[in-house]
């Protein structure tokens, strides 16, 4: 993940948080070894005003201990030179600030309490859009009622820094980055001598970790960069024009799954080249041929088609935004596409948009939170369409158990040609229908052949060539509160009100 | 939570009250209730808040009122009658009286209408007695303790009910001839018709509790015979002591305290005194009266002289006057100092602030003009200084003066110096955890706290009853 956000936006620091919990600490650590910028410990006092109370009273431990066991695995580790850490989870004075910093995090988060400067009343309804005080709501006339400055937080916060200076002054310390890891500095003789924590032992959050080679007990240098020999780099030397221009091109490329995230880095230049809408269909097409690594075709952006002749790891179209991907079976494969798995695990990830053809079987968790991509393949593991909010989704063969588990939106249309798929389907939020409105088939053969002509899918073949008598093994999946949704839509749009993404209607219920 | 959006849907809707000309002819209560559906809509309204400061920081008996807007919402009346009894006896007193601490701390109040808060409570009282969901609660178990509470006000009763349910035999003994105190006595019929306390009484006498009005323990029975009688005695008898007005002629006839002028005024509504003609009568009507105090009494005190027929109306506070609207000095959630009109106001009175009284003259015995000056207030050093304003005397006609400019602690004659109770340098009893400085004598509401509102008398009624019981079971 960090890698692939590093390919889709080179240059910009990646920052990952991690809940302080026992063992953060061995997470940080692979944090940064994993090349992220920055690593946030949060406790557990904070949460958002959206999170349900069981989030808010049952996850993490305080940020003194996560913080405390992180930065005494990354100085262990000669890993803390290299990554800054940050703490957050209502902080709210500047002694928390200095206890933090002598836990070793020289950077602060600061939610609650900064809101609260500006104006929010801790309602917990930033979920629904209602707030009152107009901070967490886009609604115009909730909007209106916001009656924050941004004096105010300026004015907290100089407060905050004002009350860390007089605790440093008498500490003898001059900057935050002298103060940054000095766990022998904290006193807290007087706070064990509560009765309350009597018998409690902090020596293992208090105690100053031994830096293995010397390690510096604060961030000093910057990560290596370690997109150097990023596949991206040759396509961009070959198209660098075409992007420029938006002439057509199409190239030829070999691949080995050592190639992470490949079209991420391409995909950012095009778009911050043209824009969030990329280049017109069909701009740019790169035929690769072998076995790709991760991530294959992460955030690909509009304009973009990726073909691929062989098979795919895990991820494929992670945050597919428009650009297309075909994975095909290599013509001289021994095996029959349809009874062989060409594509990993967890394939359009959070997809928003674009197309992806896989002339073959996918793993689990097909098109888990997609929210609008649409996808045609031959046959699906486990959990397929989980969570999916939009999209379409057509399978032609056999699906794993618990199939649209969660799945709130978007189609999905599935061969049933042994009548199991309802034992194998999770019908807790969905429907399962014949197609008998003439425009469902019209939009599944339409895909369908889509699918035979950018594949050459043999099974598509078979089934367009019977159509008649395959389109009624085809079964429909439609969750129950997207089509209200769709009702309502359609609806309103008879009065002529003005339009609204189905996804966004599912969630207004 | 109601409705996500009710409260930028629908505009808050005030309770109406019955036209002037109308209501000054009658002592009946001068509200209308809302209908149902407007009821619904002013419920959907609550947002229920994260944190619910109408719940935490406005309302003393911290009544779970979001809970309770939204039940009544969903239309589930009978459990948002149980949810509104959970936290407050009396939901159908503090329902009309209460000036609703709740609805200036309501979140909706920062920047637009509160929910009408006080108007569901009312509402959901009402048809709980209607319904007869008010049904006697009684003890599983009786303790074998008696308790003694002395005062039949708001704590008292709160006291009463709450220890009676704990299972203890409980005592209510009251000076005046009726059960109620300030309710019964102090608060006009137009606010509180008296039936209203009647009904609860009667839940509270099938609950177990004794009441005994007509004994004033101290005269009538002695501080000793009670200790010895009781296990426990909880004190309830509120801040009796008026504040005095200090000033030549105080002490002729036609000065009065109000508290005397609206007790009578209740006995006659309730048909139980002399008529208007006796000696001892104060009444209005035909007079010029004057009523010194802009508190609530003094509010009451208008409103039931122009029910009584005065000739004019004037009412005189030395404060200045409040601002209108919020303002920074008191910011929300706390009880905002602003103008307040009363409906006893809009039924016809003159009212003056900056204004000190310094004489009253008389012909003979009876008093016929008040001369005042105005004053100014500036804020020095030791806070708020007063000075009179040179050549601003003035002279007003005056055949009835009626003194509410509040009061001053509980009555110390009788009760509390037989027991020999520690006071405050205000004059209130001291309590720690309640009780007072004798073992087994516990004290609550205005005796306590001064002169306060009925929802912190009900409050501290509960709390001391529970401090009771806790020291009643452990002994």
């Amino acid at each position: 993940m960090i890698y692939d956000l590093k390919c889709a936006n080179p240059g910009v620091p990646v920052s990952v948080k991690l809940v302080a919990e026992v063992g953060v600490g061995t997470v940080a650590a692979g944090v940064a070894k994993g090349n992220a910028d920055e690593v946030l410990i949060s406790g557990h006092d904070g949460g958002t005003g959206a999170s349900p109370l069981s989030s808010i009273k049952h996850a993490g431990v305080p940020w003194e201990i996560g913080l405390a066991e992180t930065q005494q695995t990354l100085v262990r580790n000669g890993l803390r030179d290299r990554i800054l850490v940050q703490a957050d989870g209502q902080m709210k004075t500047g002694r928390d600030v200095v206890i933090a910093a002598l836990l070793g995090a020289e950077r602060f988060g600061f939610g609650t309490a900064a809101l609260v400067s500006l104006g929010c009343l801790l309602m917990r309804k930033c979920h629904l859009g209602t707030c009152p005080v107009g901070i967490a709501t886009q609604s115009p006339e909730l909007r209106e009622r916001f009656a924050g400055r941004a004096e105010y937080l300026v004015r907290y916060l100089t407060f905050v820094a004002e009350e860390m200076r007089r605790i440093m002054a008498p500490l003898g310390f001059r900057t935050v980055d002298e103060m940054v890891g000095r766990v022998d500095r904290l006193d807290c003789r007087t706070a064990i001598d509560h009765w309350k924590a009597k018998g409690l032992d902090f020596s293992a959050v208090l105690a100053p970790p031994q830096p293995l080679n010397g390690c510096a007990l604060r961030c000093l240098r910057a990560q290596a960069n370690a997109h150097a020999d990023h596949r991206d780099g040759e396509i961009l030397r070959r198209l660098g024009h075409s992007i420029e221009t938006g002439e057509r091109a199409s190239i030829e490329i070999p691949i080995r799954n050592v190639h992470r995230a490949v079209g991420a880095t391409l995909s950012n230049r095009v778009v911050s080249r043209h824009g969030p809408g990329g280049l017109p269909d069909g701009t740019l097409e790169i035929t690769f041929t072998g076995s790709a690594g991760q991530s294959f075709g992460a955030f690909l952006a509009p304009g973009v088609t990726l073909r691929l002749v062989g098979d795919a790891n895990d991820y494929l179209g992670k945050g597919l935004s428009g650009g297309r991907i075909v994975v095909v079976t290599p013509p001289a494969a021994p095996f029959d596409p349809k009874e062989n798995v060409i594509i990993g695990n967890t394939v359009l990830y959070g997809a928003t948009g674009g197309e992806v053809f896989v002339n073959g079987l996918a793993g689990e968790r097909f098109a888990v939170r997609n929210s609008g991509a649409t996808a045609v393949v031959e046959g699906v593991g486990d959990h397929g369409c989980e969570y999916m909010t939009g999209g379409v989704v057509v399978v032609l063969g056999r699906t794993g158990r618990n199939f649209a588990a969660g799945m709130s939106g978007g189609i999905a249309y599935v061969l049933d040609e042994h009548q199991l798929f309802d034992t194998l389907a999770n019908l807790d939020t969905v429907d399962l229908e014949f197609l008998w409105h003439r425009e469902d088939r019209d939009a599944l053969h339409d895909l369908i052949a889509r699918h035979e002509r950018w594949t050459g899918s043999r099974q598509a073949r078979r089934i367009l060539d019977a159509w008649q008598e395959m389109a009624g093994k085809f079964v429909k999946v439609m969750p129950i509160d997207y089509r209200r949704a769709l009702e309502r839509l359609r609806d309103r749009e008879d009065v002529g009100d003005e339009a609204t993404p189905a996804t966004e209607e599912v969630f207004r219920g | 939570m109601a409705d996500p959006t009710g409260f930028v849907e629908f505009a808050r809707v005030e309770v109406g009250h019955r036209p002037i000309q109308e209501r000054v002819r009658d002592w009946k209560e001068i509200d209308r209730p809302l209908a149902d559906g407007v009821l619904h809509e002013q419920a959907a309204r609550c947002m229920d808040c994260g944190v619910p400061f109408c719940h935490g920081v406005g309302c003393p008996v911290v009544n779970r009122i979001p809970e309770f807007n939204d039940l009544v919402y969903q239309r589930r009346w009978r459990e948002a009658a149980e949810n509104l009894h959970s936290t407050n006896n009396f939901p159908e007193i503090t329902g009309r009286v209460c000036p609703a601490p709740c609805e200036a701390a309501c979140t909706l109040a920062l920047n637009d209408d509160p929910v009408n808060i006080k108007h569901v409570e009312y509402q959901i009282a009402e048809r709980a007695f209607a319904q007869r969901w008010v049904a006697p609660i009684r003890p599983a178990r009786k303790t074998r303790k008696r308790v003694a509470v002395v005062g039949s006000g708001p704590a008292g009763l709160a006291a009463a009910q709450q220890l009676a349910r704990a299972g203890h035999d409980v005592v209510v003994f009251e000076k005046d001839d009726r059960i109620g105190g300030l309710l019964r006595y102090g608060i006009p019929d137009f606010k509180l018709e008296k039936p209203i306390i009647d009904r609860r009484l009667e839940q509270m006498v099938a609950e177990g509790v004794t009441f005994e009005p007509g004994v004033n323990v101290g005269q009538d029975l002695s501080a000793r015979y009670l200790q010895r009688t009781f296990d426990a005695i909880l004190l309830a008898m509120g801040a009796g002591e008026p504040r005095p007005l200090d000033v030549p002629g105080a002490d002729l006839g036609g000065v009065h305290f109000a508290m005397d002028f609206l007790t009578q005024q209740n006995r006659r509504v309730a048909g139980d005194s002399a008529d208007e003609e006796d000696d001892e009568a104060i009444h209005a009507r035909g007079k010029h009266v004057v009523v010194i105090g802009g508190g609530d009494t003094g509010s009451d005190c208008v409103g039931t002289s122009v029910r009584q027929g005065a000739a004019s109306v004037t009412q005189l506070e030395i404060l200045p006057r409040p601002p209108e609207g919020r303002n920074p000095r008191t910011p929300w959630p706390g009880w905002p100092l602003i103008l307040r009109m009363s409906s006893s106001h809009e039924e016809g009175c003159r009212r003056r602030w900056s204004v000190l009284t310094k004489e009253l003259t008389g012909s003979g015995a009876h008093v016929l003009e008040l001369r005042g000056c105005e004053v100014e207030w500036n804020e020095g050093p030791q806070g708020w200084e007063m000075k009179k304003r040179p050549g601003s005397g003035f002279a007003i006609p005056a055949d009835l003066v009626l003194l509410s400019m509040g009061f001053l602690h509980v009555v110390r004659r009788g009760l509390v110096d037989a027991l020999g109770l520690e006071l405050d340098v205000r004059g209130n009893v001291v309590v720690d955890r309640w009780m007072s400085s004798q073992p087994g004598i516990f004290a609550a509401g205005d005796t306590v706290r001064g002169a306060s509102l009925v929802v912190h008398a009900i409050n501290q009624g509960r709390l001391a009853a529970a401090a009771a019981d806790r020291w009643l079971q452990a002994r």
